[in-house]
């Protein structure tokens, strides 16, 4: 059941004996820019750190165990043009545990989760200044040594070439360290307000849970009604551009061979699920294309995959190879996706590749966070397609879907990260 | 007739059937009423650290190259006329699988057709086909997957202390073996080492799911019935030479293209493992060890972040495999001779320490105990937390219910037998100095 508890605040409730827990997530939604993820990665780390009840790390720690290891958790993530703050808590439901001391569970799990969101550690209109500082720099650090992961660095600096003029989309959701320096605590405190005032909010709850107990119970919580932007759509739409390519050397012994394809269809256009379906053919699962030409049959890489987000229109291509391989690497790749475009896909391909989709859909309903982050991504579109209806649009795409989703993808980037000679 | 055991787990609305059939298979069905997904898991208790060994059939001890019982793996998938994963895709599964130290695992979740799923494992895992061609193949695969993990600071950090606290065993080599010795391995070598540790009377299969336990636990014996085996017979594994504890190497460092430097601190145990369940006991009492001397409730975490030591990139695990066990704590750090030196001075005090933690214990045990039972929200977790034959076949309940009975008292005796007994590494990754800058 979906419905709005105020302007701008909605719920949706999923009542279910089906798990052992209470989930809840709540979305705070804003703009994406470079210093909005940056601003508020900073802040989620803040929020999950301390407040006003439960000073230290340690403290609230505690109560978390005291709660039989309930899970409460702030993260950032990124959704084409929106930045999300997401606030997550499980705990375990009552009646698998025989201390009746910390009963309800859930109860005192959300009086925690309101306890770090609307009594942050502030004083005189600043963050505690030493957690400010410390949480600033592990930040900064955090976001450095990201890079130590080869294939996120690839993926990163293909971004940074693509989207040289539209850097919100380069950056990771964790924002951007330079700028990271320069964020004050004032500004800090004027922007979770602003958080809290101003971001649209959705929120969800699973569990063995009462609905109307639960919309009355999550209507207790101080949201102020808003007015949002909810209507400005959440695609990055981009035009058709040259490619660009870009390579790099470093001390390395498998090198990354990255690209990056304009798939102008988004998540509530007609054709989603023949894109979807086109990039699980393509490289997207290990029944793929890729996986099978550049990986079983070359023997020229262990992974050899694409991704494909339809909230930004984009796919992606990572490689783990030899540098010497490079140039058959990208002329296989190539093929795949020409023999895509001429429809000579196996028919038996299609349909294992419609079946996998299909069992990861049904796959996911058996995890809570799933059928929530779903729940969620779903009131950011704006567009909820029922179970059965999604599954009948997969198993309707024709190998003639897949030729035209195909003649619509154009490579807009190549980068290439290698080790070996210079 | 096989025997069929049925538990209750009253308290958690859940019960599983357990068999072993006339083959030696040990079988477990646990129904999750409401499921969408199925989850079945196939087990051999074989690894790679199982390389050297008296092949069935044979007299005289080999010694295979080393990854190879993840080569194994990897060329199971392929049959003569079909490949396994392609086959389960077609019948709407996705499978994988994976190799430890002491063994290799063969799995796949479906939402449908569930009955032709479990019989494409069954036949997939118990029929071999391995040709030169192809094994000769999987190494340019294989070699790719071992340069990755090359690259990769995490694992490098991982096996580099294990290098320093298992040095000349089989411990201290990448599951994957090396560029080198994978070239070396042969269908030969591949048909010798299935015959000798692929026995069912070898293996487990767990299966958690939306499933009917009774109708299941029918096809897999029908299944079984159709195929022949031989007589189970005792696998002859050479003995693996143990350095003693003033063998353990105390220091090593690894340069690599990294920002930060990344520290480990482990700790091998030199004392004797209980057997069967006991074992299980004695495993959650040295991981909650490291939850009250290191967990975020602990003073020592925070003033560790406090000081800037350690961040949230901090993190430790004990483990308990066949013949070893041992405990990593790790973090990035500005500071790596210090995080080393603060944390094995912390280890020698654990003895006297965790005697004084009574209250925290209460937490730490609440936690684990919330934690399980979450984590039978997940097929996979539920299967996962079988332990087979390492800890007498016990299983997600059988943890909890040692969870809730374990004092600290036998945190105390376990910690004070495994760090009195036990030899201490550092290993650190550290940023290459950097000659290129101009």
């Amino acid at each position: 059941m979906h419905q709005i508890l105020k302007p701008g605040v909605t719920l949706d409730v999923i009542p279910t004996n089906q798990f052992k827990t209470i989930t809840i997530m709540i979305d705070f939604v804003a703009p994406l820019t470079v210093k909005s993820a940056t601003n508020r990665a900073l802040l989620g780390e803040l929020l999950d750190t301390s407040s006003e009840k439960y000073p230290t790390q340690t403290a609230l720690a505690r109560q978390l165990s005291l709660l039989y290891g309930a899970s409460l958790g702030v993260n950032v993530l990124k959704a084409g043009t929106k930045h999300l703050v997401r606030v997550t808590l499980s705990t375990v439901n009552d009646r698998y545990l025989s201390d009746e001391a910390q009963h309800p569970l859930f109860q005192q799990g959300l009086d925690l989760l309101s306890e770090i969101l609307f009594h942050p550690l502030i004083q005189n209109g600043q963050f505690d200044p030493e957690t400010f500082n410390r949480q600033k720099n592990n930040l900064a650090a955090g976001i450095r040594s990201l890079s130590d992961d080869k294939q996120y660095e690839a993926n990163q600096h293909m971004r940074q070439l693509l989207f040289e003029h539209h850097p919100e989309q380069a950056v990771g959701a964790f924002g951007d360290d330079q700028l990271l320096e320069m964020v004050t605590n004032s500004e800090l405190v004027e922007d979770y307000r602003t958080m809290l005032t101003h971001d649209a909010i959705h929120i969800a709850v699973i569990g063995d849970v009462d609905e109307q107990q639960m919309v009355e119970q999550m209507a207790r919580l101080p949201f102020l009604p808003r007015k949002t932007d909810e209507l400005e759509s959440p695609y990055f739409r981009w035009g058709d551009r040259q490619l660009i390519e870009g390579d790099e050397w470093q001390d390395l012994t498998q090198a990354k061979f990255n690209q990056a394809y304009r798939l102008p269809v988004y998540a509530t256009d007609d054709d989603h699920a023949a894109a979807l379906v086109f990039n699980a053919v393509f490289g997207g699962s290990p029944l793929s294309l890729l996986f099978n030409n550049v990986r079983e049959k070359a023997s020229l890489a262990y992974y050899a995959s694409s991704n494909y987000s339809g909230y930004t229109g984009m796919m992606t291509v990572q490689t783990g190879i030899k540098a010497e391989d490079v140039d058959q690497v990208k002329a296989i790749i190539a093929e795949q996706l020409q023999l895509i475009r001429d429809g000579r896909v196996e028919s038996e391909t299609l349909g294992q590749v419609q079946a996998s989709l299909v069992n990861a859909r049904l796959s996911g309903l058996d995890s809570p966070k799933h059928r929530l982050s779903a729940r969620l991504s779903a009131d950011l579109t704006g567009a909820s397609t029922p179970l059965s209806e999604w599954i009948d649009r997969i198993n309707a795409v024709t190998i003639a879907d897949l030729q035209r989703v195909a003649n619509d993808v154009h490579l807009t980037a190549e980068y290439f990260l290698h080790g070996g000679e210079k | 007739m096989t025997n069929v055991q049925k538990q209750v787990y009253e308290r958690f609305g859940e019960s599983m059937i357990s068999a072993q059939l006339d083959n030696g298979l040990d079988v477990h069905i646990l129904p999750k009423a409401g499921f969408h997904k199925t989850y079945a898991i196939m087990t051999t208790n074989y690894g790679a650290i199982d390389n050297t060994f008296v092949p069935r059939g044979e007299r005289e001890t080999v010694h295979m190259p080393d990854g190879i019982a993840h080569f194994l793996e990897h060329k199971l998938f392929e049959k003569q006329d079909y490949d396994a994963f392609q086959l389960f895709g077609q019948y709407g599964a996705s499978s994988n699988a994976f190799t430890t130290f002491t063994t290799t695992s063969y799995l796949f979740s479906a939402s449908q057709n569930i009955h032709d799923n479990l019989d494409i494992l069954l036949d997939f895992v118990q029929e071999p086909y391995f040709s030169e061609a192809s094994v000769n193949k999987e190494k340019g695969i294989i070699g790719q997957e071992i340069q990755m993990y090359d690259d990769d600071a995490g694992w490098q950090l991982y096996f580099g202390t294990l290098r320093n606290l298992f040095p000349g065993e089989p411990m201290s080599i990448d599951i994957a073996g090396t560029v080198e010795s994978i070239d070396q391995i042969t269908a030969d070598d591949l048909y010798r080492s299935y015959r000798t540790f692929y026995h069912p009377s070898n293996m487990s299969l767990f299966i958690v799911g939306g499933i009917d336990a009774d109708e299941t636990l029918n096809w897999v014996t029908a299944n079984q019935n159709r195929k022949t085996f031989s007589a189970p017979t005792e696998i002859k594994r050479h003995p693996i030479h143990h350095v003693k504890a003033d063998e353990v190497i105390p220091f090593t460092q690894t340069p690599m293209p990294v920002n930060r430097a990344k520290a480990a601190v482990g700790m091998r145990g030199f004392d004797s493992l209980p057997e069967g369940k006991a074992g299980m006991v004695y495993e959650l009492a040295l991981s909650m060890m490291m939850d009250l001397l290191f967990n975020d409730t602990s003073e020592t975490y925070l003033a560790l972040y406090n000081q800037g030591l350690i961040d949230d990139s901090f993190g430790y695990s004990s483990e308990v495999e066949r013949g070893a066990h041992f405990i990593m704590i790790s973090s990035e750090t500005d500071e790596p001779e210090t995080f080393i030196k603060t944390f094995e001075s912390l280890l020698d005090a654990a003895p006297d320490k965790i005697g004084q933690l009574a209250d925290q214990f209460e937490l730490v045990k609440n936690e684990a105990a919330g934690r399980l039972i979450s984590a039978m929200n997940s097929v996979e977790a539920i299967a996962n937390q079988y332990s087979g034959p390492l800890f007498g076949q016990t299983n997600i309940f059988d943890e909890l219910e040692a969870v809730q009975q374990l004092t600290l008292a036998d945190v105390q005796r376990v910690t004070t037998d495994f760090i009195r007994n036990g030899a201490m590494t550092g290993h650190v990754v550290n940023p290459l100095v950097d000659n290129d800058k101009n």
